[in-house]
């Protein structure tokens, strides 16, 4: 993929309608980004911030991800996830039970907070990408897509899946010398969740998103 | 010399959608954001959220994140006494990734914004994109402290083996996952582009 560095533009008129500008969300220096082609992206030139990146088949990637991934996070919650044996004894546990494990063991809060970042947040925020995604895909346009945008984008900063993830590693090496752990089917599908909600979040650029539906919403208005 | 900033052409740059709209209206027009050419009250704000999370640290630190009961004896161990417990068993690339998500990062965190709220107060010209990109880093890194909170409810649910071995978790967990909440908004409510306008100031 290679890299473009857009000219810094000197704008002579107030020109905010024009969607090809941009500023840098890190310095305000202001851009003109229309000329990005396919897999390019632009970096700003005075303090290196990344502004944009232009993929021609993004959201057909965003939806694919989307897809996958929901069925992955499906199998992570279904199955047993880590399972751990000790002097003839066994305890088995799936992700929703961790939560209520948590919650039975007083720590309501600490139940919330992971379930709400592990599970919930990511599943709503691939849910709301999804939707979103089929109907630019298919090019409709409705008024709820707006604020549905605005909640996808808030609640995506406060996923922690990879996160969990690492953990799950890490646990894994801190038991694995007390007794035997075995990993069990929703380790992989839970594993392979956390790519895909990688992959997903990275064929979503937030300037070409909100470019592409005002385009639809002047198509729509133009019907 | 470089162009022109969205804030000398009377412009707004949306947080949200990035669309530029003219610097007097309220809302974004597109998307219905907040809108402010630059982040309201940042600094006293940012510091303010900093200050929590040194607060909220220190029970983190001294309460014990998780209590291991083993044949009825009950051991609770803090983040720091985790690390060392994991160094004597051996497992030292484990134990370094602890001590990084858990020690380094929340206070290099802390210490970078306090420095980066301080050099602004002060109104301090130099490398500016040195500074923009600690910020960056910050930003990025926020989230990572929280991998010991999450292996503390992995254990916790994993490990019941009634009457033999039962991790419980203790009170630090929750401490640390607020530091870690709180840090991320402190960092989202530091505005970066307050060290580029006092460059320019100097540069005029």
């Amino acid at each position: 993929m290679s890299s473009h560095s857009p000219q810094a533009v000197q704008v002579t008129t107030v020109a905010a309608a024009r969607p090809c500008l941009v500023a840098c969300p890190s310095c305000d220096l202001l851009y003109d980004v229309s000329e990005l082609r396919h897999g390019q992206k632009a970096v700003c030139a005075r303090c290196g911030d990344f502004l944009t990146r232009k993929l021609e088949d993004g959201f057909e990637k965003l939806q694919s991800y989307a897809i996958a991934g929901l069925v992955c996070l499906a199998i992570g919650c279904s199955f047993p996830f880590l399972s751990f044996k000790s002097s003839g004894l066994e305890s088995v546990m799936t992700l929703p039970q961790m939560v209520t494990q948590l919650y039975q063991q007083g720590r309501a809060d600490m139940a919330l907070l992971v379930a709400g970042f592990i599970i919930v947040i990511p599943a709503v925020v691939l849910v709301l990408l999804l939707a979103l995604s089929t109907c630019i895909i298919h090019r409709k346009y409705y008024s709820w897509m707006v604020p549905v945008t605005r909640l996808a984008f808030h609640l995506q900063s406060w996923s922690m899946v990879e996160v969990f993830f690492i953990g799950v590693l890490v646990s894994l090496v801190k038991i694995g010398h007390m007794a035997t752990v075995v990993i069990g089917i929703s380790f992989w599908g839970y594993g392979a969740f956390s790519l895909l909600f990688v992959f997903a979040l990275a064929s979503l650029d937030r300037l070409q998103y909100w470019n592409e539906l005002d385009r639809l919403a002047d198509i729509n208005s133009a019907r | 010399m470089p162009g022109d900033t969205a804030a000398s052409r009377h412009l707004a740059s949306c947080h949200l959608c990035l669309k530029l709209a003219d610097a007097s209206a309220h809302r974004c027009p597109r998307c219905g954001e907040a809108l402010h050419q630059r982040k309201s009250g940042s600094l006293q704000r940012t510091l303010a959220l900093l200050v929590t999370a040194v607060v909220l640290y220190i029970p983190a630190n001294v309460l014990p994140i998780m209590i291991t009961d083993q044949l009825g004896s009950a051991e609770p161990s803090t983040i720091l006494g985790g690390v060392v417990l994991l160094i004597d068993m051996g497992s030292v690339p484990i134990a370094a990734v602890i001590f990084i998500a858990s020690v380094m990062v929340p206070l290099g965190k802390l210490l970078a914004l306090f420095y980066l709220c301080w050099s602004v107060s002060r109104g301090r010209p130099s490398n500016p994109r040195q500074r923009t990109v600690m910020y960056r880093a910050t930003e990025l890194i926020g989230k990572w402290s929280m991998v010991d909170v999450f292996v503390v409810s992995i254990l916790v649910a994993l490990v019941h083996l009634t009457g033999l071995l039962v991790i419980l978790p203790g009170s630090a967990a929750v401490a640390f996952a607020g530091v870690v909440i709180v840090t991320i908004l402190a960092a989202e409510s530091f505005d970066p582009r307050v060290i580029w306008d006092q460059q320019e100031e100097t540069d005029e």
